[in-house]
């Protein structure tokens, strides 16, 4: 029993090891308003707004694709004006503000 | 050596993992609208299931089984499988970010390929030897990508064809699947 619990922990202690490795040698320098505005959105990843998921709904916001987040459809009205609100005040790496409205 | 040849055509071929075990489903009808992003699959997979294959055989002979744990093949398979799929994401994001964007959900998705785990699994209760175990992940990968890519190439096809409207997308797809297998199932006598 005490094996079995020291092998699944070394086993996945070492593999979580390696993966944290990769990922700062693998880094790709990304948009941070991406993950913020990822993380604003609902998560379900419903397809409803006609993108893959969550994520590349809020790369077409960032990216000026789409200049509105009526297109996601089970975001309360609340979070899509914190969404407009963030966008509209945060810079992005060029120093350029989106243009996005509700 | 004849035995491995016998082993990789019948992975590849006869027992193929998609059209005769009915595994990897998923991927088989998502990525398969087209060729480039099929070919992209097809190697992600190759990658996974030759990486935890290896990984796994020597994590089953070397560990569990000096432990007496052989028991606990599922969830450390699944972990090292898991890892498998992330890192081929990193490395993915990083050095092809056009594969990375056409792969979408299909690229973690490859975590719940079923195939992956087969092959892991199968090494383990054939009782494969490392050159066996490294055919067969070899050729269930080939097999997998082989067909992908005809799948692709039929679809691609089919999409500039007008079928009856009811049939136009999927349904299709899985008409061309069934006779894909019915195709392949012709094989079977071949070695």
């Amino acid at each position: 029993m005490l094996n079995a619990i020291l092998v699944t922990l070394v086993i996945g202690a070492l593999l979580g090891l390696i993966l944290g490795i990769a990922s700062k040698v693998f880094e790709v320098k990304e948009d941070p308003r991406l993950a913020k505005v990822t993380e604003m959105l609902p998560g379900y990843n419903c397809g409803g707004c006609g993108f893959a998921g969550c994520s590349s709904m809020a790369a077409a916001l960032v990216n000026q694709d789409v200049s509105t987040t009526s297109h996601c459809k089970p975001c309360k009205k609340e979070q899509r004006l914190a969404i407009v609100q963030y966008l509209n005040e945060t810079p992005g790496p060029n120093g350029e503000l989106c243009k996005v409205k509700d | 050596m004849g035995e491995l040849l016998t082993l990789f055509l019948s992975t590849v071929l006869i027992d193929n993992i998609i059209l005769s075990h009915f595994l990897g489903m998923c991927p088989f009808m998502g990525v398969s609208k087209n060729r480039s992003s099929a070919l992209g699959m097809g190697f992600a997979v190759l990658f996974v299931i030759v990486g935890a294959s290896i990984f796994t055989f020597g994590l089953y002979h070397l560990v569990l089984v000096n432990f007496g744990l052989e028991y606990l093949e599922l969830i450390t398979f699944i972990l090292v499988i898991a890892c498998f799929v992330q890192f081929t994401e990193l490395f993915l994001k990083k050095f092809s970010p056009a594969l990375y964007k056409s792969l979408g959900i299909f690229l973690p998705l490859i975590t719940t390929n079923c195939a992956v785990l087969y092959v892991a699994l199968d090494n383990i209760t054939n009782n494969y030897s490392f050159v066996e175990t490294l055919v067969n992940s070899v050729g269930v990968s080939v097999g997998f990508m082989l067909v992908l890519y005809i799948f692709s190439t039929i679809r691609e096809r089919l999409d500039v064809s007008k079928p009856l409207k009811s049939f136009v997308g999927n349904p299709l797809a899985l008409i061309t699947a069934g006779l894909m297998a019915l195709a392949f199932s012709g094989l079977a006598g071949l070695i």
